[in-house]
Parts: C-alpha cells; structure tokens; sequence
C-alpha cells in the first residue's frame, strides 16, 4: 500500500535568481513539512530532471541539498510525465520493502534561467534527430500536427479547444500561485498570435519557474488516508512518425491498468487532474477516457462540466495552461491541487466531497502515458 | 525517384522508416533499404509561425506535415502550403529534406 502524505507546490512564475535546485529544496522542505515527518523519516529519493541545470547526477544533488542519506535516490526523465511517473517508481520501492517514505520532487527556472530561443530548442529535441527535428518542427508543431488530425477526426472546432483555455484561465483566477490570471475568452484565444496552426499563442501553456514535491508513504497520514489505489503506464511510441493511428490509444491503455489494478470504474471519480499543455492534448485525454463525448470536451467545459461545481470538477489550480508548466513539477502541481481537494483544504477551490480522483500525464508527443487513481479512506 | 528510402522487413513485409536492426512487427533481422515512389496522403498538416531557432523563422511560416505512403508508413515532410488532411501528395527530396506536393 502507499499513500500521499505530504505535497508542496510554490507560486509558478518568474523565481530569478533562484536555480532548480534551489526550488526543489523549497518545495520538498514544504512537503516533508506538511507529511509531519522527520527529515530523517525520508529513506526515498526521486527527483526530476531540470534542462537548466542537465546534472549527470540529480538524485543525489538533492538529496545532498536537503541533508537527506536515502537508501535509494536517482532522477527520473519521462518529460512530462515525470513526476506521475516517479510516484508510480516510489509506490513499486515502497512495495518491494525498500523504502517508507519517498520524496518524489521537481523544480526548474525554466522562464528565467534560459533564453526563450534555448527553451524551444531544447523541447523540440523530444523529436527524431534524424527524420523530424531538421524539419524545423518544435514541440508546439507536433502538438499542432495532433491537433489538426484530433479536429478532423473528432469534427471539433478551434473555437471548442480555445473553451479548455478559457476554463483553465478561470480556474487559475481562483489560485493565488498560479502564473496567467487576467481573465480570457474564446474570442481572445482565437485572436492570440499563431503559433503553429491550428494552434495560437492561448492553446499553449506559458513557460514557468517553480517546484512541486509529494511525499509518498507506506502508511497514511494521520490526518488524511489518501491512498494510491491505482496506477498504470503505457509507452506507445516516442515520435509522432511512429505514433498510432488512435490518437487517444497510450491514455486508453494506462487508464485502463490504473482503473484495473484499483478495482474502480471511470464513471465513479469526481475530481480529474489531466494534463494539458496545450488544448488539444486536454481535449484527446478527455475523451479518450471517457470523461468527455468525443469531439465533445469544449462543449462539456463550456457547459460547466468541469468547473469546481460541475459533475466532473478538472484542474482547478489552473493546470500547464494558466498556473504555469516549468517542467516536471508542472504536474506534480496537479497532483497537489487533487491531494488538497481530497484532504478538504481547497478553500475557495473546494470541490464536494471528492472521494475517488484519476490523474493523468503524458511524456513526450503522446509517447508515454502514467494514469493515477487515488482513493480517500471514508 | 522519390529519393525517399525506407526499410523493408524481408520476412513479414512491414516498410518502416526509422533505422533499426530488427523488424518492429515482426522481430525478423536484417530489413533491406528500399527506394519508394513517394506517393501518399496527408495525414495531418500544420503550419510553423515559430520556429525552434529564430533564424528558421520564415514571413508567414513553413508547412509540415504528416504523410502516409502508400507502403503504409508516416513520414514527416516539409510541405506546400495549403495542404488538406486526406489530400493526396507525392513526397520528394528537395534540398535533402523530404517535401509533400499535390499529385
């Protein structure tokens, strides 16, 4: 068995001056905090990757950092779904006996400790050295190549996907961390500056500094079991040359593993944490999960399905889009915001009485999947 | 010729694109390097208004696209513009990196 026990996040934005490890020590020192643990209690280390800082040796930096001596410690690199993936790595130590608790931690100064120009260039190398990055394709491209083949496929419409900007915005209004506040429309999203078509400047998620750290532990906390009931991982691919036809096909596959190995339907969660980069990514997720009709996700978000009030409460920190996205911590920060609206400490946020909650994230362009299920002990 | 080369499983078949020892389907080493017509159809499409590195940076951007050949396998190739999802194209070597252009 393995529960959250202790999550931090910082503010996303600019942190200048302040390197990865810097913000990592913050938030793990915060996380270790509110599991009210012992530094020593930590006997687990694993931390993400910061392409500002590409360290042969992460784990360990960290863990020198914070005065920890683990009895295991390496760095995780799944791009996006690092950190999902690292809580699934520290629930299978925990597990095999290896560890009590882990820290599961990320952070970068992804805005401020790069040029603009490194940060796109360094993102665009998850393509094929060979066969896509002389294209001149970046990250947003493949995305844009997604998004172009989901809005033919799903009969959904660039005015549908800028709905899953505008919630996200919304949400992030209500969340004093969160990056981008100023609230957008539809209108505005269509209006923002082409990025690589279908996509503009608003279907994207900003570039952000920041950390995020979880503890993940043998037994619940005391004051809240918050169990991990479930996880799953697909790898269906790393470029979008070699992807399958089925777009939503990786999600489908982790989702499944994760709702199997946690005895749960995907009809009975009431709390989603799903990443979202960029629209059309939340848009094929929802979907492909069932969480949404297919073509039929901006509607649903515009109908107030995933609002704090709505059947299927989804990202309200703000998630990539709004609260900011600097890396691996940028979905540690949805896992922080599921754990407090499980644990009941949202405050404005609060959602009702969210028992069961999935979380997904995936690395890459569609490439690798991690699906999460948590479970709150009545 | 196209001037686009691709792997063929000398077992099963399967055509491929990336290099690899060993055929993705069906585990059978040793693939031959074939040359192909290039013809195929738009599987999706986009336009790059920013680019990786500012000097690649082109007024009005550069079409990529994703095109699958006709020996079933997804290329990426620079593009013309204007190209439609489904739309079929003939894929060459132009300037050394694959291009898709209307049949």
């Amino acid at each position: 068995m393995a529960h959250i026990t202790g999550v931090a996040v910082t503010a996303f934005g600019k942190h200048a001056g302040r390197g990865p490890v810097d913000l990592m020590e913050t938030a793990a020192l915060a996380a270790i905090g509110d599991a009210d643990l012992p530094r020593e209690a930590v006997d687990g280390l694993v931390s993400g990757y910061a392409t500002t800082y590409p360290h042969l040796m992460m784990g360990t930096v960290v863990a020198e950092r914070l005065g920890l001596k683990p009895k295991h410690a390496h760095e995780a690199r799944c791009g996006g779904a690092t950190g999902a993936m690292a809580i699934v790595l520290a629930r299978h130590l925990i597990a095999a006996g290896a560890c009590r608790h882990v820290l599961v931690v990320g952070g970068e100064n992804r805005l401020t400790g790069q040029s603009r120009d490194d940060a796109v260039k360094t993102l665009a190398g998850v393509g094929h050295p060979e066969h896509e990055v002389p294209l001149g394709a970046s990250i947003p491209a493949y995305y844009a190549l997604l998004a172009a083949r989901y809005l033919h496929e799903a009969g959904a419409t660039e005015r549908d996907l800028a709905e899953l900007a505008v919630l996200m915005r919304r949400h992030a209004a209500t969340h004093s961390g969160a990056q981008l506040t100023k609230p957008i429309t539809v209108d505005d999203v269509m209006a923002s500056k082409p990025i690589a078509a279908p996509l503009k400047f608003l279907d994207c998620c900003p570039i952000s500094d920041g950390a995020a750290a979880v503890i993940v532990s043998a037994d619940p906390s005391p004051r809240a079991a918050i169990r991990l009931a479930g996880w799953g991982e697909a790898h269906t691919h790393q470029h979008i040359s070699e992807m399958p036809d089925d777009l939503g096909l990786g999600a489908k596959v982790a989702a499944r593993q994760a709702f199997e190995t946690a005895g749960r339907k995907p009809s009975e969660i009431r709390l989603a944490g799903i990443y979202d980069s960029f629209t059309p990514t939340l848009a094929i997720f929802l979907e492909a999960l069932g969480l949404a009709p297919a073509g039929g996700a901006g509607k649903a978000a515009r109908d107030g399905r995933f609002g704090r009030d709505g059947a299927l409460p989804l990202n309200l920190h703000g998630g990539l889009l709004s609260y900011g996205h600097c890396g691996v911590a940028g979905f540690l920060a949805h896992v922080v915001e599921v754990v407090r609206q499980m644990r009941g400490e949202a405050g404005d946020r609060q959602v009702r009485d969210p028992a069961l909650a999935y979380l997904h994230a995936d690395g890459g362009v569609l490439s690798s999947h991690v699906g999460l299920v948590l479970e709150r002990a009545a | 010729m196209s001037g686009i080369a691709l792997l063929k499983c000398r077992s099963c078949g399967h055509h491929w694109q990336f290099r690899r020892a060993a055929c993705p389907v069906c585990a059978a080493i040793e693939p031959e390097a074939v040359a192909v017509a290039g013809g195929g159809t738009v599987w999706s499409v986009t336009t790059v208004h920013r680019a990786p590195l500012p000097e690649w940076d082109v007024p009005g951007g550069y079409a990529i696209a994703l095109v699958t050949l006709d020996e079933g396998v997804r290329v990426m190739c620079r593009a013309e513009s204007g190209l439609a999802i489904g739309e079929p194209v003939r894929v060459t070597l132009r300037d050394g990196l694959p291009h898709a252009a209307r049949t």
